[in-house]
């Protein structure tokens, strides 16, 4: 499959946006979807639709089988050591509120310290503030330096004896910059702690090796990844899925249920309660042939030069300003332009069929740091090309005339 | 869609120059609001005198070019009036960038009303509707002090 000829993939890009061409730069906030992941949600409802996992007739075993395909497709593509290391969630976000949950319910107490990173967004702040309300926890943050990057050093820094868990994303969807995770987990197993990875932006955009990384806990986001919405997975080392409690109750996730008491299933039932989204799981089976098919190693080697020449480009446009300058730097152009505020720009740019996000971009904390109430926000797909880079910075041009900038 | 419609010569002046953006001295009466969604903030300070005179309004915060032009050009049509006065108008306002195609208080001369209608443009934005509204409201709770602070997400319009 031809990188550069990939548009034509996704059905999205048959429309037009204000009798414009679709330039579609907001895939950090949610990627569009290839045919194939279309066809297959069509198909599966109109053809093989069942529940899984429950009965016993032939559409069951079949649906069951595919929702089980998916799961081994995801082991193989994040280099997971078990199938069952992989929990299929209705998010990224449930996944990181399952790990402060139960993770929470076991091992944290009032005093101890949860150390987050500035770069955080909401979803991984947020489930640790429950815990500080209800517990009495206290939750530290890893703080960024000039470039917008969060160093082993700085992590080092805030590392105590009461550190508990350690929550880091993979690329924030800000700065772009990609975290040196393998050092920071060595770091924490160091000192016996574990490390949840929020790999929202690292999945869609990096290789991912779980055996490698030796992370405790990794949070998917599917929709990022050209797959449905309502579909997150959690990759858990086993070890820590055997120990940790469920997260909810409900069918499908029980040993045996008595008046006087309950067993819970195997892994991962016990942590899938209740109807999953079956066809979303099925379908993202698609998302993943989609990624293999290409190659993650051309998706990377594609994504650099576009944010390269993003960057070059968005640098010589005078009066914007680029957020961060991380020496490794993912997927998201991020920036400002003093005298138009990021609402105005987005809405302008809008006009020309040029999508981007305004706003904090559910990172308050990081804004806060930077100074800013917010920003503009470029980030990148497969489907993107140079072209569409010149467009954006043409349309920030048309911007700063209307708001009569030089 | 039309950009020149959103972006009139007004509103860039009063986004880029808004008026007012100060805080009262002495002031008796203020309020909070917040766009939880994009980050807009403002603060109303209002100074009613004894016959309920609005003797000065003012405002502090940071937003888009709609946000600004809006809490500015409020402040600006507002300063003067009576009470009761600056609820009929904010009423009026509202209304008009709910539903009304014009603005139809006489307590406005003809071209305070053009003013106020610089900012109609927004109605074909959806999205951008709550920037141009934000101020208003805030202004209704300072009056009224019946919320500490406005959340733009909880709000109808």
């Amino acid at each position: 499959m031809n990188i550069n000829n990939i548009k034509k993939e996704f059905p999205i890009f048959d429309n037009k946006v204000h009798n414009n061409d679709l330039v579609y730069l907001d895939s950090a906030n949610s990627s569009q979807k290839p045919r194939v992941v279309v066809d297959r949600i069509y198909d599966f409802y109109t053809k093989e639709f069942s529940n899984v996992g429950r009965s016993v007739h032939y559409l069951a075993v079949a649906a069951t089988n595919l929702y089980e395909n998916t799961r081994t497709s995801v082991q193989k593509f994040i280099n997971a050591k078990d199938a069952n290391e992989i929990v299929f969630t209705k998010g990224a976000t449930e996944a990181i509120n399952l790990v402060a949950s139960t993770f929470g319910q076991n091992h944290l107490k009032e005093g101890d310290e949860v150390l987050l990173t500035e770069l955080e967004h909401h979803s991984n702040y947020v489930p640790w503030h429950y815990l500080r309300k209800s517990k009495g926890i206290k939750i530290e943050f890893a703080e960024i330096n000039e470039d917008g990057e969060i160093t082993l050093e700085s992590i080092e820094k805030k590392i105590t004896p009461k550190t508990k868990i350690i929550g880091v994303t993979h690329l924030s969807n800000v700065t772009g910059a990609i975290l040196p995770i393998k050092e920071i987990v060595q770091l924490a197993h160091s000192k016996n702690i574990p490390v949840l990875v929020d790999g929202c932006q690292g999945a869609p955009h990096l290789k991912l090796d779980m055996q490698d990384l030796d992370c405790d806990f990794y949070a998917i986001s599917c929709h990022k990844m050209y797959g449905p919405t309502g579909l997150g997975i959690l990759y858990a080392k086993k070890t820590w899925l055997e120990e940790l409690p469920p997260y909810q109750g409900g069918g499908g996730m029980i040993g045996e249920v008595k008046k006087e008491g309950i067993t819970y299933g195997d892994l991962p039932n016990k942590y899938e309660a209740g109807t999953m989204a079956t066809a979303q799981v099925i379908a993202f089976d698609e998302s993943i042939k989609f990624l293999n098919k290409i190659g993650m190693d051309k998706i990377i080697k594609h994504e650099k030069e576009l944010i390269e020449y993003g960057q070059e480009i968005l640098r010589k446009n005078n009066s914007v300003k680029l957020i961060g300058n991380p020496k490794t730097k993912g997927s998201v152009l991020s920036f400002t332009i003093d005298g138009i505020h990021p609402h105005d720009i987005a809405t302008i740019l809008d006009e020309d069929g040029v999508a981007i996000r305004a706003g904090h971009h559910c990172c308050q904390i990081l804004h806060d740091k930077l100074d800013i109430a917010a920003s503009a926000r470029a980030s990148l797909g497969v489907y993107n090309s140079k072209d569409d880079l010149d467009k954006l910075n043409s349309s920030i041009n048309k911007c700063k005339k209307i708001f009569e900038l030089k | 869609m039309n950009l020149k419609e959103l972006y009139q010569e007004i509103i860039l002046d009063h986004g880029k120059n808004p008026r007012n953006l100060r805080k009262t001295e002495n002031f008796n009466k203020d309020a909070k609001g917040h766009n939880p969604l994009c980050g807009d903030k403002v603060h109303i300070f209002l100074k009613l005198n004894d016959n309920k005179k609005l003797e000065d309004i003012s405002f502090e915060g940071q937003g888009c070019a709609i946000s600004m032009a809006s809490a500015s050009i409020m402040t600006d049509l507002l300063k003067g009036k009576e009470e009761k006065e600056v609820k009929e108008i904010v009423n009026d306002f509202l209304e008009m960038i709910k539903e009304k195609d014009e603005i139809n208080t006489n307590l406005l001369k003809d071209d305070e009303k053009t003013k106020l209608m610089c900012l109609s443009g927004v109605k074909q934005y959806p999205m951008r509707v709550k920037c141009a509204t934000l101020s208003w409201h805030t202004l209704t709770s300072a009056i009224e002090k019946s919320q500490n602070e406005i959340n733009s997400e909880s709000l109808e319009v």
